[in-house]
């Protein structure tokens, strides 16, 4: 019965649909492979960094991704070698059994715990830099996630949140080049996620929370903040921009958008589309 | 030996015939399940059952404006309106990319999901709301820098894309480009003079003379020169009608203002707290109605009474003459609650007065904003123009009272503490 040919047809076509899935398998680590090595061409790589603590953030990443991919990598070519070896078709002698190996068992179960623990530890001080280090500097900006926008709160010239001075814009944040620059960071409503692709910063909007985030960004340009939790219809275009720029550009850029906030006439046309374009690209 | 005579047979399956299985739903995935259909204008129900129209009647008013103002994917744009073709295509029809690779269907991509299709504020979002998407086909619009029944200006309207509505979930669309912006702007005024043109022509029955027999006439002189040119000239001469915005006085003393502010909140001439509330928490009554939908709570108690009438009178002496106008006057009724109830209205709501104390201004808070909403109050609300009756100095101190009240505690309690807005959230 352990002859049998549960496939049954020809031994030949067996064989040949054996050789079929066993390179089928062998796609997956081989496709996967390809693809991490193409990926910064096809742009689906990581989004360049522009902060400071970025480096260790994509550093950690990598060893990571190199570490688990030898792993990957062996075990699908351990797979692969498996099927094809051991083809029903082909391997038609007896099966053999074993009672297990504690050896083995124990080598197998040490060697990635080990590793993982290593991990751990290893990234502690970039989480601790990222997360818990927290610069002691009155908040730059608040920021209110609401569906399906990101409200901003800058607090003005007495450097106060919560006075009548307060500028008040809505997913247009502007942060000074190559300083600390601290977020306080509220939700309106439901849960949101400020996510700075470009500065390795992600973290949720808690409701009834007001939780500081920190960065320094090291380079001028605009960038991208998403919302990275599910909030409700609008998530996927709940989309703000981030502009990066000297300290003497962003002053200016304050004082231009508080003297529009306390306008007391209308603007003339030009200046007004002007503004628009300016604010639009 | 008895697990073998059960797996055995199973285990004949072929992996051919496996493929096969696995591919057949795997084609229908990717092919889809046919295509969409094209949109299309819904007509103003509520409009046409208030005045009673026939199916017939409907149907001329459906093909004059299909005539007139074409179709959501290809809309055509009256000479008379001054409209941009150009922009139009930008705005209208569906989410595609054009030959040169520009996105196409904005308004459909951006707006129509609260706004309809129709840009009757009764997007499949809209009711899940508060407060409602606006309804374009009135064409009366709120936060605006024209006196209080004209049309907001191109920049108006710009800057409410800009800035979304703060308070309601209007987004902000600062992050699209300004052709995108103005092919917006331009096809929101397309849908709203649209709009007010059906609503004309459905009022147009009533004044149709006899030789007319009940039909539209569909001459030029009537649909173009007294139907349309009217509603159009209204957008056209918006700018004519911007408020005058005297300069605030440069040697202000805020903390003077804000007390005469104060004095006039409470006094009998600007009589704010009426309806903001004794501190101004919006407190001061509940029970009025915006004009959206105040039309469709009159309606509804037309309906009502109608109903309750119609279950009173007796069909027992009426003759053939009355008892068809009974018939009908039922029909009517419920048309007209069908209307109502299936998806043509949404629920109404009253209108709460602002709270003045959150800091959140929806039609925007320069002090300019606050000015224009003070002096020609509230298109559509029951907020009312102060022109006439506050003098313009006296506007700017209120409007400087108005801002001061997020940051004001109650009176002597919090005299020594830092003014620090409230938390809310």
């Amino acid at each position: 019965m352990a002859n049998d040919n549960p496939s049954g047809g020809s031994s030949k076509r067996s064989r040949l649909l054996g050789i079929f899935w066993s390179l089928l398998f062998l796609a997956v680590p081989v496709l996967g492979v390809a693809v991490f090595i193409v990926a910064p061409w096809y742009d689906i790589w990581l989004p360049k960094d522009v902060s400071e603590h970025g480096k260790a953030i994509d550093g950690l990443f990598m060893f990571i991704l190199a570490l688990t991919g030898v792993v990957f990598i062996a075990t699908e070519v351990l797979l692969f070698w498996f099927l094809w070896k051991y083809d029903a078709a082909s391997a038609t002698g007896p099966a053999k059994y074993i009672h297990g190996s504690h050896a083995v068992e124990v080598i197998w179960t040490i060697i990635p715990a080990a590793t993982l623990l290593f991990l751990a530890i290893y990234q502690m001080n970039t989480w601790a830099d990222v997360k818990m280090r927290r610069p002691a500097m009155a908040a730059s900006v608040e920021v209110v996630g609401r569906q399906f926008e990101w409200r901003l709160r800058y607090p003005g010239r007495d450097g106060t949140l919560g006075t009548p001075d307060d500028l008040f814009l809505v997913n247009d944040l502007h942060v000074p080049a190559d300083e600390d620059f601290l977020v306080q960071l509220k939700s309106m409503d439901v849960l949101h996620s400020f996510f700075i692709p470009n500065l390795r910063i992600k973290q949720d909007a808690v409701p009834g929370m007001k939780i500081p985030v920190w960065f320094k960004a090291t380079e001028n340009g605009e960038y991208d903040i998403v919302c990275a939790e599910l909030c409700g219809w609008g998530h996927y275009k709940m989309k703000g921009r981030v502009t990066v720029e000297s300290r003497a550009d962003f002053e200016r850029w304050l004082e231009k958008m508080y003297a529009q906030q306390e306008a007391t006439q209308p603007e003339p046309l030009s200046a007004a589309a002007g503004a628009a374009v300016a604010l639009a690209q | 030996m008895n697990s073998q005579i059960v797996f055995r047979p199973l285990l004949r399956l072929h992996s051919s015939w496996a493929v096969l299985a696995c591919s057949i739903p795997l084609l229908m995935c990717v092919s889809g399940c046919g295509r969409t259909p094209a949109a299309w204008f819904r007509p103003n129900m509520v409009e046409a059952t208030k005045q009673r129209l026939s199916a017939d009647q409907e149907r001329q008013v459906s093909t004059v404006m299909l005539a007139m103002f074409g179709t959501p994917d290809a809309p055509l744009a009256p000479p008379e309106t001054g409209l941009d073709e150009a922009k139009l295509q930008l705005a209208a029809g569906p989410v595609r990319s054009d030959i040169v690779g520009r996105k196409n269907g904005l308004y459909r991509e951006h707006c129509a999901h609260c706004h309809g299709v129709t840009g009757d504020g009764l997007g499949p979002t809209a009711a899940f709301l508060n407060p409602y998407p606006r309804d374009y086909r009135p064409g009366v619009f709120k936060f605006k820098s024209t006196e209080r029944s004209d049309k907001p200006t191109h920049e108006d309207l710009v800057r409410i894309l800009h800035n979304g509505i703060p308070g309601s979930s209007m987004p902000s669309f600062a992050l699209l480009s300004p052709p995108k912006v103005e092919a917006l702007v331009e096809y929101v005024k397309y849908l709203s003079i649209r709009g007010e043109t059906e609503i004309a022509l459905m009022r147009a029955f009533f004044e149709l003379d006899d030789e007319a027999e009940g039909k539209l006439p569909e001459t030029r002189e009537f649909l173009v020169d007294e139907v349309l040119t009217p509603v159009a000239e209204k957008w056209k001469s918006a700018t004519d009608a911007l408020i005058a915005v005297p300069e605030m006085a440069s040697d202000l003393d805020l903390a003077a203002s804000i007390a005469k502010g104060r004095e006039l909140f409470y006094g009998d001439k600007a009589n704010c707290v009426k309806c903001h509330g004794p501190t101004a928490l919006g407190d001061g009554q509940a029970n009025d109605y915006d004009d959206w939908n105040k039309a469709i709570v009159e309606v509804s108690k037309e309906v009502k009474s109608g109903v309750e009438r119609a279950g009173e009178t007796s069909t027992a002496d009426m003759d053939s003459e009355a008892l068809a106008e009974h018939r009908n006057n039922l029909a009517w009724l419920d048309k007209f609650g069908r209307v109502l109830d299936g998806g043509d209205a949404l629920r109404p709501r009253t209108i709460q007065p602002r709270n003045l104390r959150h800091g959140v201004y929806r039609g925007g808070r320069r002090p300019l904003d606050l000015y224009y909403r003070i002096h020609a109050g509230i298109n559509g609300a029951p907020m009312p123009a102060a022109k006439g009756t506050v003098p313009p100095e006296e506007i700017w101190h209120i409007v400087n009272y108005v801002r001061s009240l997020p940051y004001e505690l109650d009176g002597e309690l919090g005299a020594d503490r830092p003014m620090v807005a409230k938390d809310r959230f």
